[in-house]
């Protein structure tokens, strides 16, 4: 049945020729994509551009895809060297830090959920919104590196491998960027 | 301690509502079927229309062949009745039919995932040559280039009782496809693990690479199927 395939018997069979394969591949893994460039980006207009860069990429190079790496890990890649990309082309124009901060909008999102009760909900969103934003602020190594794991699901060997850091360097950022949102989250409470 | 952050970061991701646009969602999404539309794809460019051409020029050769006596046979239809038959009978029409690259529709059906007799089938055929082409049909499932890829096509899909009828017969167990792709390879990809089992019982060689120098073994493993690791490995797969 093709909801318990693998996502990489799914490309696979995209590959092939069928559409419904990619569909579902893309459901699965379109939040943790999007989260990922949104959140380095902080800017969701641009995260919607190179999120169609990504997924337009994956379309057309399916067939090259070897199982050789794991189909997230293959994936994060081509969105980590879009991102970069981006981030170079933005900085011949402006400084990166200049393309946006959405965290407020973030914030009002998270604001806007109904689901929860009153009282629950709004501790929860405070402290959702709070790590958000703390993670946003996160320099921007740490940050992606962090946002590569839990979004990822990526160990640390992967991490290193796609942003071309050493492992030990990547361990470091990772523990780093944990001390800080945790130090962060301290402030908040 | 690494887990509450992350706890935390996933539960602040569950609550947040924001999401990329339904726009982007369908135009990715058209763009991708759009593209399984499109005849070529990369993998392969050349070896695609090749098939095509020759299949096409035997198939007018053979036409030729023998709409041409009855034009020019000065006899009447009677007599000629008596004397020649009016179609070539089923295994001269398969001889005729020997000159095309007869591995070619095969070779085809393994990419496709059709299977022999559906892929022997040319739309377009003349009517009386169907009983020829069934022969074809049967005599290409036998012939040994044939029958490897029907033996990758049978390991991919986990048709076992093919399989083993297969391997029951004179087939080589590890020869590739264009792609360096041997049976176990294809069956391990595709999470077969009790073809990865038959295989690997009759002799299929657990190190085979592919043209990428991807095993087996590490093809199972980025397809995540632990038994067909477990298998491998106890084959001696590295």
């Amino acid at each position: 049945m093709l909801a318990d395939d693998s996502d990489e018997a799914l490309i696979g069979r995209y590959a092939r020729g069928d559409a419904a394969a990619f569909e579902l591949l893309y459901r699965r893994h379109e939040m943790r994509v999007w989260r990922y460039l949104q959140r380095n980006l902080r800017n969701a207009a641009t995260a919607d551009e190179l999120m169609q860069e990504v997924w337009f990429a994956v379309a057309r190079d399916a067939a090259r895809y070897l199982p050789s790496a794991r189909f997230t890990t293959w994936l994060f890649t081509i969105a980590h060297n879009r991102m970069v990309d981006s981030i170079r082309a933005s900085r011949r124009h402006s400084n990166f830090e200049s393309l946006g901060h959405d965290s407020d909008e973030v914030i009002r999102h998270l604001t806007a959920d109904p689901s929860a009760g009153p009282v629950a909900a709004a501790v929860a969103r405070d402290e959702a919104a709070a790590l958000i934003r703390a993670v946003e602020e996160l320099p921007r190594e740490q940050r992606e590196a962090f946002l590569l794991q839990v979004e990822g699901d990526l160990d640390v060997e992967e991490i290193a491998r796609i942003t071309g850091s050493s492992f030990e360097t990547t361990k470091s950022r990772l523990r780093y960027a944990r001390t800080k949102l945790r130090e962060l989250l301290k402030e908040y409470a | 301690m690494t887990e509450d952050i992350d706890e935390i970061y996933r539960r602040a991701s569950a609550l947040d509502s924001s999401r990329p646009s339904e726009t982007l969602r369908r135009k990715v999404l058209d763009h991708a079927a759009a593209l399984t539309a499109a005849p070529p794809r990369p993998a392969a460019p050349r070896a695609r229309w090749r098939p095509a051409v020759f299949g096409t020029l035997a198939a007018a050769a053979l036409a030729g062949l023998l709409i041409m006596p009855r034009v020019f046979n000065p006899h009447p239809p009677s007599e000629s009745a008596q004397t020649l038959p009016q179609t070539p009978p089923p295994e001269a029409a398969a001889k005729s039919r020997a000159i095309a690259p007869a591995d070619e529709p095969a070779a085809d059906a393994s990419r496709t995932g059709a299977s022999g007799p559906k892929a022997a089938a040319q739309p377009g055929a003349a009517p009386q040559l169907g009983a020829a082409a069934a022969t074809e049909s049967a005599r290409a499932a036998s012939r040994p280039a044939d029958r490897s890829a029907t033996l990758r096509s049978a390991a991919e899909t986990g048709d076992v009782r093919q399989l083993r009828a297969l391997l029951g017969a004179q087939v080589r167990i590890d020869a590739p496809d264009a792609r360096g792709r041997t049976a176990l390879m294809l069956a391990a990809l595709r999470g077969q693990a009790e073809s990865v089992d038959l295989l690997l019982a009759q002799g299929a060689d657990p190190n085979a690479a592919d043209a990428n120098g991807t095993t087996p073994l590490q093809a199972a493993l980025a397809a995540d199927q632990p038994a067909i690791v477990a298998a491998l490995r106890r084959a001696g797969a590295r």
